[in-house]
């Protein structure tokens, strides 16, 4: 690359130069309305804007204090952890014969099981409220808010599982069947470690998908809030500091948990890593 | 298939059916959660799409009123081909900026910078959605960032409404809100690019420019269709962003949609959401090839 530098034109300097200024425009575009959220969440000024008249935790404060965020937050919380837990088992155990089984239809599955993630969660909603609230007669609860969201975060799992099923060499495979491991065995021992990276970055991505959804959440969870619908039912009073508080509380919450999905398989195949190679010396 | 099993002892096939069929078991949850509370809802949609609504209960009794009435509001058709033009507007516009993004990106950006610069760009995409959304009004809005500087500026004394509640509202956010995966799927592709063609075009005597649309753009012609259907398809299903920044006059289908569904007529709204669905699967269909949503979320 260094060569490329040397041989570049004046011209294509120039180029180059523009670029750059282009792509951090970009960025100041892409983070400048983020950046001015958690600013005016820490400004005393009461109406959420400039000018920036002091620093406070007031808005924290009042928000911790307030019994709708309470709610709201467990709701988040609780729905995350039940959704997490569903396509994280539903989505692992799909994703085997997606990549392994080598029957008809698998085609046709696969895109049964990608088309949830394409079609706009606008229709999922619509037409499971029309299932829940028409067809079974159901009260809307949390619960099927767990449903909806499921159906949307699942196929994620699958996918991420399925690349890393995909990735790895079948021979590993073999060769513990060949010394006598039988399926459970070779799941337990061989399978499941090469893999455990992937479905735990699945389980925490179904987590954070499930903690920012909105429209279909919006549809299916009744009487109840969570952090988005709460939020935006505060929009319609206008913009208070009280909730940008709440946003960039949420916004730092999926913020460290997508960091962790990112890193925390990474450190998990390092360690394993560490601990083979300690074994092996 | 029939050739090959008929050279294998029969004894060998159960066992092998056996395992195909425990193989296959992984497949019933997904199929008991997407079938039914995908499928099965969305069969729903299409028969209601197709009965009537009267005095609030829906009646089994088929007939195509509910697309006819549809049609029939000049509001409702206009709203569609507004819906239309915005996606197809912000489209253009999210991946017309993302290319020169993902250009420089993958020509001038040493190679162990790309990575986290690429992450920077799409950890927004991945943050809330609804705050990427709701951010825009503290800059929009009648107190809001721009109004405030207009006014420390002196180009006006009051503040001015006019910046949100509008289309242009909505096409900003609506860039905003997707450029980060436009970026990111250009860049997959003209990152496998190599360079030296480039350079083999202007030697011959192309210009820069020529060079760009001649040899660089018809080589990534997937990834760029792959952005435009990924972009386009979910922005036909907004309702959050013409709802919060689009005010009365942003209103997009999706909108049209929710009011149909919170006013308890579901045979009118199903017949729109029908309409939606038919088009994105028509051009899921004919970009099937983009189907490999793997590449995208994937990454």
């Amino acid at each position: 690359m260094a060569r490329d530098v040397e041989v570049l034109s004046a011209r294509a300097r120039i180029a180059r130069a523009l670029l750059g200024g282009y792509a951090l425009a970009i960025y100041v575009f892409l983070f400048g309305p983020i950046v001015l959220l958690v600013l005016f969440s820490f400004n005393a000024n009461r109406y959420g804007t400039f000018p920036i008249t002091g620093w406070t935790f007031t808005w924290y404060r009042q928000a911790f204090a307030d019994y709708q965020v309470h709610d709201a937050v467990w709701t988040t919380i609780k729905v995350g952890l039940q959704v997490t837990g569903i396509s994280t088992v539903v989505g692992t155990a799909a994703a085997f014969p997606l990549v392994r089984s080598r029957l008809p239809f698998r085609e046709g599955i696969r895109i049964v099981f990608i088309l949830p993630i394409m079609i706009p969660g606008l229709l999922i909603g619509v037409s499971l409220l029309v299932l829940f609230t028409s067809t079974f007669h159901w009260t809307l609860s949390p619960e099927t808010a767990v449903i909806g969201q499921s159906v949307y975060t699942t196929p994620f799992v699958i996918l991420l599982v399925a690349a890393r099923l995909q990735g790895f060499d079948a021979a590993l495979e073999r060769a513990a069947a060949d010394l006598g491991a039988d399926l459970f065995q070779r799941l337990r021992r061989v399978v499941l470690p090469l893999i455990l990276p992937a479905i735990l970055a699945g389980a925490l991505f179904a987590f954070t998908l499930s903690l920012d959804e909105f429209i279909i959440t919006y549809f299916l969870i009744g009487g109840h809030n969570t952090l988005p619908i709460f939020i935006y039912t505060q929009v319609k009073f206008g913009i208070t500091p009280e909730v940008n508080a709440v946003a960039s509380m949420l916004l730092a919450g999926s913020l460290l948990l997508l960091s962790l999905a990112f890193v925390l398989p990474q450190l998990l195949r390092r360690g394993r890593w560490i601990v083979m190679r300690a074994r092996a010396t | 298939m029939t050739a090959s099993t008929a050279t294998v002892p029969r004894r060998a096939i159960l066992p092998r059916l056996g395992a195909g069929l425990v193989s296959y078991a992984g497949f019933i949850p997904a199929i008991v959660l997407l079938g039914l509370f995908f499928l099965v809802p969305l069969g729903i949609i299409v028969c209601y799409s197709f009965w009537e609504t009267i005095d609030y209960s829906v009646v089994h009794h088929w007939t195509s009123d509910n697309y006819h009435y549809f049609f029939s509001v000049t509001a409702y058709v206009s709203t569609m081909w507004a819906t239309l033009w915005v996606a197809v507007l912000s489209t253009a516009l999210a991946i017309g900026l993302a290319f020169p993004f993902a250009y420089w990106l993958s020509r001038y950006v040493p190679k162990r910078l790309r990575t986290p610069l690429l992450v920077l760009v799409i950890v927004p995409f991945w943050s809330s959605y609804l705050l990427r959304v709701y951010s825009w009004l503290t800059i929009l809005g009648e107190k809001g960032v721009l109004n405030r500087f207009l006014e420390w500026a002196g180009i006006t004394s009051h503040p001015l409404s006019v910046f949100l509640y509008d289309r242009p509202a909505v096409i900003l956010v609506l860039v905003y809100l997707y450029f980060p995966f436009g970026a990111l799927t250009l860049y997959s592709s003209i990152e496998r690019f190599d360079w030296n063609q480039l350079r083999a075009a202007m030697d011959l005597g192309a210009s820069p420019l020529q060079a760009i649309f001649r040899i660089l753009v018809p080589q990534i012609r997937p990834g760029i269709i792959t952005a435009i259907i990924f972009v386009f398809i979910p922005i036909l299903g907004e309702y959050l962003t013409p709802q919060i920044v689009g005010g009365t006059g942003g209103v997009m289908i999706g909108n049209l949609i929710v009011n149909f569904f919170q006013e308890a007529e579901y045979t009118r709204g199903a017949a729109v959401s029908l309409l939606v669905a038919a088009f994105i699967v028509v051009l899921l269909v004919v970009f099937r090839r983009s189907l490999s949503a793997k590449e995208a979320y994937g990454a």
